[in-house]
Formats: C-alpha cells, sequence, structure tokens
C-alpha cells in the first residue's frame, strides 16, 4: 500500500476550521499565511468565457489537504466548467488553477498523477468489459490498490464480466467511481458523482467517501444533492452562475444565516420588532416565527417577561442556505 | 403523419452538409466533363482518335466503366459521368440510410422518438422519405449540371436518372445493414463490403474479356445497361428499383419485429476478460480498429490481387504516337502494358489509403466527440502523446495495405507471367504512402484546427483532389492548377519512375502539418459532439 502524504487540513478540528475562512463576498482564496503547499486545489481569478457565455467569473477557491470539498450549484452555474478547467482539458480565458500547486494546463501529466476523475456522465469504452477498463485505466497510472478495488467491486455489486455497452447508467457510473477510489490518487474530483445511483449504492458511496477521508485523501465533490454535501463536507462552495457567492464550512454557513426561532404564547403575541437582527417571518394570533440573525440572547431576554409556552429554535438547513443566495429578492447576493 | 414528416425533415436537416456537398460534386463533374470534352475534341476526327485511344482501354473502365458511344458528347458523358458519379451515389445511399436509422439508434434517440406518438413504422418510413428528398437533390445536381453543359434535356434527365438509381439500392443496403449491426459502425463496415463486392464485380466485368454478363449482378453495372445517351434502355430501371424495394422491405420488416436499440446480430454482453492490448491508448485504439483494418486489408488486398490477374489481359492495340498525346491529357502513362495498367490501377489505392487515413482520423476524433477521450486525458496521459500514438498507428495501418496492394497486384501478375518484379510492385505500394502521409497529416491539422467539421474536410479534400485529378487535365485548365492536387504528383510505379522529389516534398508538408496538429492540439478546449 502507498504511503500517503500527511495531512494538516484534517487534522485541525472543525472549530478551528471554521473560523479560519468566511468572508461574506466574494470569499478569499486561500487562508492567509497558510503555506502554498497544503492547497489541494487553488484558483487564482479563474475565468472561462466560451464565445459570449461567461461560464465561470474570477473564481478564487482553496481547497486544503485532506478535506471533502462540496461544490455547490444548481445546472449551468458552472461546476463542470471549474472541473475541465482544474484538469486542464479546457484552456482558462484568465486566471489560473492549480492542483498540488501544479499548473494543470501548463503540466497535465505532472497534475494528473496525483488526481483522479470521476465524470458526471460516464464515457468509457463500450467494447470492453468493466475488468477490462480496470486494467486499462490501471495501466496509465501508478499505484492502484487492486485489493481495494476488490472490497469496492464488492460494495457496489458491480457485474465485472458484463460489456460497458450492456450496463445501464448507474452500474457505468459504479465502474469511474470504483477505478477513481482504488486509484488511491491523493486527490479525487468527482463531478455529481451519484446521479445514477439507488439509494443503496449511495450509501456505498459516503462510506467509500469517509474512507478516503480517514485515509488522508482529499475530496472535491461537485453535487446539487443538498444531503449528500451535508453529511459528507467539512467545507462548501456555492457557485451561482459562473460565480463563487459564499463559502466556508458548514457551521459558518449556519451562523451568518438565520435560525428560525418559533414562539408560542399563553396569550396574545407582544410585539417583537425592535430588536436588532431580528425579522419577524409569520406572526399568529398567540404565536410568532422570528428570523435571527446572529445571537439569539437578545430575543430571549426580551422573552423573559412574556408568558412563553413553548419556544424551539432550529439552524437553517443547507437547503435554506442553498434557496437563500439563489432568491433573486435578497439583496445580500447579486451580480 | 405530422410527426412522420416531422422526423423527415429533422433527418434531411441533420444531413444538410452531406447532401449539399455531395449535390455540388455531382455537379460539378457532369458540367466539367461535358464541356470538357467539347473543348479538347471539337471535331469528329479528334473524337475517332479518342475512341481509338480509350475505347478498349482497360484500365480506364476501372473507374468509369465499360464505354458504348465514345463519338458523341453524350455517349462520352455517360461514360465518364455515369461511371464515377455512380459510386459516390452509392457511398451516399449507404451513408444517408445508415445515419438515419442505426446512428439514431446508437446514440439513443431513435428510442426518445419511439416513446411518442410514432410507430416504428412510420419512423422507417420517414426515414426513407428523406433519403428520397436527398436523392432527388443529387438528381437534380446531375441533370442542371448536363443541361449547364449543353445537353438534350431528356436525355440528360435520363442519364442522372440512370446515374442515381443506385441509391435506392444502397439505401436498401444501408437500411439492411442498419437492422443487423447494433452499431453504427458495424452497420457502416457492412455496408461498404457490399459496396466494395459491387465495385470489385463491375471492374471484372468491365475489363475481363468474355465477363461481360457479370455486369448484371452488380448494380453499379445496372447503371452502365441503362445506356444512356447510347440506345436507353429504360426498361433495364425495373431491375434496380425491384431490387431496391426487396431490400428495403426486408429492412422494414425487421425494423418493426426487433427491440429498439439492439440489431438482429448478437452482441454479447458478458465476456471473460482479454487483458491484452490494454497496455497504453494506442494499444487501445488499435485494439478498437482490428476489425476495420482487417477489412481494409481485405477489400483493397482482394483488388489488388484481381487487378494483377487481369493486367494481362488488356488490349494492346498499337495507339499511334498522336493518340498517345491525348492520353497524356488524363494520365500521362502508356496503358496498353501490364505495367501501364497496374500503374494507373494504382491511383485507386492511393485514393483508398488517403480514405482509410481519414477513416483513423474520422475514429480519433469520435472518441473525443463522445467525450471519452476526456475520460482518457484526466489521467496522467498526455495530448501529443494520445494524438502521435493515433498518428502513428493510421501510418502503419497504411504502410501494411499500401504494401499487401503492391504484393498481391504482383501476386495476381505473376500468376499470369506479365513479367513485373515484387521490387517494383512492392516500390509501386509504397508510393502511395507520401500521398496518404500528406492527407494523414492535413486531416490532423483539421482535427486540431476545426475539431467538429474535421471529417467532411478531410474526406471532401481527397474527394475533391481526386476528382480535380481525373478532371483537370480535360478541361485544360493551367498546370499550377492542376499541381495542387497531390495526385498529380505521384509517378505511376511501375510504368513511371517513383517521383523522389515530389514524395520528399510531400513528406516534409507531411511532417509539417503533423507536427503543427500535435502542438495546435495541445492548445484548445476538448470539444464534445
Amino acid at each position: 500500500m502507498r504511503e500517503k502524504p500527511g495531512c494538516r487540513g484534517c487534522a485541525l478540528p472543525a472549530i478551528l476550521l471554521s473560523c479560519t475562512t468566511r468572508s461574506s463576498h466574494p470569499p478569499g482564496p486561500a487562508p492567509a499565511g497558510e503555506p502554498h503547499g497544503s492547497l489541494a486545489i487553488q484558483t487564482e481569478g479563474l475565468s472561462k468565457r466560451y464565445g459570449r457565455t461567461l461560464a465561470l467569473d474570477a473564481l478564487d477557491l482553496g481547497v486544503r489537504q485532506g478535506e471533502v470539498y462540496g461544490y455547490l450549484g444548481p445546472n449551468g452555474s458552472g461546476k463542470t466548467t471549474t472541473i475541465r478547467l482544474l484538469l486542464g482539458l479546457h484552456r482558462p480565458s484568465a486566471g489560473r488553477g492549480t492542483l498540488f500547486g501544479i499548473d494543470a494546463w501548463r503540466d497535465p501529466v505532472a497534475a494528473h498523477r496525483r488526481v483522479a476523475y470521476v465524470a458526471g456522465e460516464p464515457f468509457l469504452w463500450p467494447a470492453l468489459t468493466s475488468e477490462e477498463t480496470f486494467a486499462f485505466l490501471a495501466s496509465l497510472r501508478e499505484g492502484i490498490d487492486v485489493a481495494y478495488r476488490d472490497v469496492l467491486v464488492e460494495r457496489f455489486q458491480l457485474d465485472t464480466a458484463k460489456r460497458v455497452r450492456a450496463l445501464s447508467k448507474g452500474n457505468r457510473q459504479k465502474v469511474q467511481l470504483i477505478a477513481a477510489f482504488a486509484s488511491r490518487a491523493d486527490l479525487l474530483i468527482l463531478d455529481e458523482p451519484t446521479g445514477g445511483l439507488d439509494p443503496l449504492m449511495e450509501v456505498a458511496f459516503r462510506e467509500t467517501v469517509t474512507e478516503a477521508k480517514a485515509r488522508g485523501q482529499t475530496v472535491f465533490l461537485s453535487s446539487h444533492i443538498l444531503s449528500e454535501v451535508e453529511a459528507l463536507c467539512d467545507r462548501v462552495g456555492i457557485l451561482r452562475a459562473g460565480r463563487l457567492v459564499d463559502q466556508g464550512t458548514l457551521a459558518a454557513l449556519r451562523h451568518l444565516s438565520a435560525q428560525t426561532v418559533e414562539v408560542t404564547f399563553d396569550g396574545p403575541a407582544p410585539r417583537l420588532d425592535g430588536l436588532p437582527g431580528v425579522h419577524v417571518a409569520s406572526a399568529g394570533a398567540n404565536a410568532l416565527r422570528l428570523e435571527v440573525s446572529g445571537s439569539i440572547g437578545p430575543v430571549i431576554a426580551s422573552l423573559a417577561s412574556h408568558p412563553v409556552l413553548a419556544l424551539s429554535s432550529r439552524e437553517p438547513t443547507l437547503e435554506e442556505i442553498f434557496l437563500h443566495h439563489y432568491d433573486s429578492s435578497d439583496g445580500r447576493v447579486g451580480d | 403523419m405530422s410527426a412522420t414528416s416531422a422526423i423527415a425533415r429533422r433527418t434531411l436537416a441533420s444531413s444538410r452538409a452531406r447532401n449539399v456537398s455531395f449535390a455540388l460534386l455531382f455537379g460539378l463533374v457532369a458540367y466539367a466533363n461535358v464541356a470538357g470534352y467539347r473543348s479538347a475534341y471539337p471535331t469528329l476526327k479528334d473524337r475517332l482518335g479518342f475512341a481509338h485511344a480509350f475505347g478498349g482501354n482497360a484500365s480506364l473502365r476501372l473507374f468509369y466503366g465499360k464505354p458504348f458511344d465514345l463519338l458523341s458528347v453524350g455517349g462520352y458523358s455517360a461514360w465518364r459521368i455515369g461511371g464515377i458519379t455512380s459510386i459516390f451515389a452509392a457511398v451516399w445511399g449507404v451513408l444517408a440510410a445508415v445515419r438515419a436509422l442505426r446512428a439514431e439508434e446508437d446514440a439513443g434517440r431513435q428510442e426518445l422518438v419511439l416513446a411518442g406518438l410514432v410507430s416504428r413504422r412510420d419512423a422507417y418510413l420517414a426515414a426513407l422519405a428523406a433519403g428520397g428528398a436527398g436523392m432527388a437533390l443529387l438528381w437534380l445536381a446531375l441533370f442542371l449540371g448536363l443541361l449547364a453543359g449543353r445537353l438534350p434535356a431528356g436525355e440528360s434527365a435520363y442519364l442522372a436518372l440512370a446515374t442515381v438509381a443506385v441509391v435506392p439500392v444502397f439505401l436498401g443496403v444501408g437500411a439492411l445493414a442498419s437492422q443487423l449491426a447494433p452499431t453504427r459502425r458495424l452497420a457502416l463496415e457492412l455496408s461498404s463490403a457490399a459496396l466494395t463486392l459491387a465495385l470489385l464485380v463491375r471492374v471484372v466485368a468491365d475489363t475481363a474479356s468474355g465477363l461481360d454478363w457479370l455486369r448484371w449482378v452488380t448494380p453499379l453495372g445496372w447503371v452502365e445497361e441503362l445506356r444512356p445517351f447510347t440506345g436507353a434502355q429504360p426498361a433495364v430501371l425495373l431491375v434496380p428499383f425491384a431490387c431496391a424495394a426487396l431490400l428495403l422491405a426486408a429492412a422494414g420488416a425487421i425494423a418493426v419485429r426487433r427491440d429498439v436499440g439492439r440489431g438482429v446480430l448478437a452482441t454479447q454482453e458478458t465476456a471473460a476478460p482479454r487483458l491484452r492490448l490494454l497496455s497504453s491508448p494506442t494499444a487501445l485504439a488499435f485494439r478498437g480498429e482490428r476489425a476495420s483494418f482487417a477489412g481494409w486489408l481485405l477489400g483493397t488486398g482482394s483488388f489488388a490481387l484481381i487487378l494483377g490477374v487481369i493486367s494481362t489481359s488488356v488490349s494492346s492495340a498499337g495507339i499511334s504516337n498522336n493518340f498517345q498525346r491525348q492520353l497524356q491529357k488524363v494520365a500521362a502513362v502508356s496503358i496498353t502494358t501490364p505495367s501501364g495498367y497496374i500503374g494507373l490501377s494504382f491511383l485507386f489505392f492511393i485514393l483508398a489509403v488517403s480514405l482509410f487515413c481519414c477513416a483513423q482520423l474520422a475514429a480519433a476524433r469520435h472518441e473525443e466527440a463522445e467525450e471519452r477521450l476526456e475520460t482518457l486525458l484526466a489521467l496522467p496521459v498526455s495530448r501529443r502523446g494520445w494524438l502521435a500514438g493515433r498518428l502513428g498507428l493510421a501510418l502503419a495501418g497504411a504502410v501494411v495495405i499500401s504494401l499487401a496492394a503492391g504484393v498481391l497486384s504482383w501476386a495476381g501478375a505473376a500468376a499470369q507471367n506479365a513479367g513485373i518484379s515484387l521490387a517494383s510492385m512492392l516500390e509501386a505500394g509504397a508510393n502511395c504512402l507520401p500521398v496518404a502521409a500528406l492527407f494523414l497529416a492535413l486531416a490532423a491539422l483539421g482535427f486540431a484546427l476545426l475539431p467538429r467539421a474535421s471529417g467532411g474536410l478531410a474526406y471532401g479534400l481527397v474527394a475533391v483532389t481526386f476528382v480535380w485529378q481525373l478532371l483537370g487535365g480535360l478541361l485544360g485548365a493551367p498546370k499550377w492548377l492542376l499541381d495542387l492536387s497531390p495526385f498529380q504528383h505521384v509517378g505511376l510505379v511501375p510504368a513511371q519512375p517513383f517521383r523522389a522529389g515530389d514524395a520528399i516534398a510531400m513528406l516534409a508538408i507531411a511532417a509539417a502539418a503533423g507536427l503543427a496538429a500535435l502542438w495546435l492540439f495541445d492548445r484548445r478546449d476538448l470539444i464534445g459532439e
């Protein structure tokens, strides 16, 4: 088995991570003062224009070694474009991106030695069986963990004697995933990898990503399946129309987003409009629903003098954070 | 009904580029032949001379078929135009059918169409209707080209009809192959095999003495038997039409019965792993192209063998010096000797090997279009290495095919004691390579610069320069214009000496273009379909 390079990122406790990067608009690239080499992915002003369409607009991204980074965005927001630029498959119109400090446009082979890629659409060789596909892909890179590959074949329940032509989309996706994870590459770039997988295989996928993380591998997971990202990722970047509109740990994103407080009173609901950072989302005869930014301390304090029957508060889900960024009426984010 | 016409219109729209380029080629060939003959041979005396020189000439029959009358503009045109454009028309028919029927299924789009309110029968008929409309366009192009050359309208219409009469037959061949083969690739290969066989039979019927009856066996021979301008036999039209009806009905009967997306020929869904030829992208490309290599080798090899065998049956009736001069306008070589015959025939092999190179580049482009190349190049595989491997593979295939053509035509000729040495035939084979390498490199340049258009450009360039080589001399075009065709720079080995200077020049241009292609491909985005 190959020895993995040490990883500083994953050794940091989550709370520390949450403090290191957080700037609400547009997020900065790498945390200041961190050594360049510790970043698995770094981009500076990375842009891509296809004819008149600006597919990616000055992306500044920093993914630390050993973390699982969720790259969120709706269809057509520029996720796949980012990956193609990172891999040097398309040429940046401006800016640059590096994988472990290597510009993949300049030196793709060196960059790709440390990377395994799973494309959103499984484009493989239809005449080969899965086993032949594994053999072919293994001949193109060093350090395949064959024993682990067998484990994965078992876990994903893949019939390796079948020709790729005869496989369903989900099964072809498994071929890609198994080949990528068995490579033990330092960085796994996964572009909507679970598109064709059933819920059981989705579980197997999460298990495999968790194993990769435990091993110190970095995972860049482009997705729009929020539950998957919420379950797996240390940090999240949210892309909108080619621009990164938010980036940080889930805890930090939640922290800055409003949390919901629901209060039921024994009697008519009081007016709480004057409190800073508090927005009354809806008011009933004897109930209130509040959106609270920042600490809920002042709300609790002012509720103390009222006859409160029940009080509940919850953090926003990733879905709410995500939707919040795509709500065009919201002034916080704009183009 | 509206759905059917929508499918037919969609099919026509997606084949627009091919239809228009074939129509332009047809119109040009028709006009240039008529006008060229009229200006080159204005008097009866000139034409008698031409007929005497060419009438019994077996090697010209390779390309054009058997002439029935060379004294009238019409008779000449029927021979020159019908003979060669009917081959192109057959190619068009195969491409149109396979594209409309199997390629749509291969891409998975047919499933979407048939999941709608369209019956399989209607979808099939719609594809045929698009083929019929394309055929009408080709007919019109030929007819207008002939009219522009001032031939009478009625007979021009008939000659154009006789030429495109092969279209429904080969639409039928393509349609049937599309039912049998589960992939577009195999459907094209099966139809190409049928087309090669049809051409082979016509060549034998037209060149070997006493085998005239063979013309009735091949659809390309039926065109000749229709005898436009030379005592038309319109009743013969029944033969291609009946044959087409049979093929199309059989294909239709299969189309409405079989599973969508699959072919009659079963594909193995599971297989024991065969781990050979998986060591590199080039090895895998060879693994994928093996069957195609074998097909090209079989086709050109059998052609070469037959040419060798019939090379001694060429009429050696005396040809005066005066006629030799005229003859040189078409191909500068004495063609009544076995070596002359083989030398001229090798233009065919140069064409074939060049087309093989285009097909190899098209396969490389296909890999990119289907985005498998993205999967590959996201691995530690260099772009230059991948393309260089593909080019090397194409070149190696071209070498094998060329030398095999040389060796097999030598074997055929030796069996008839033609007195041609193996060394000179190996030289003739190798003589194909500079032109083929040039076209390969230009195709690679097209691939690097204009990936989406590259296939059409490469095939188009080969076709246009080849036709120009055949026509330009007759039209009396200036030398610099003729010299634009690489075919013009080939010594017809073994009848002529190998032209080393031209070969080196072509190889140098090829090397420069190939390196430029590698450099440019390294600097562009990968582009899907």
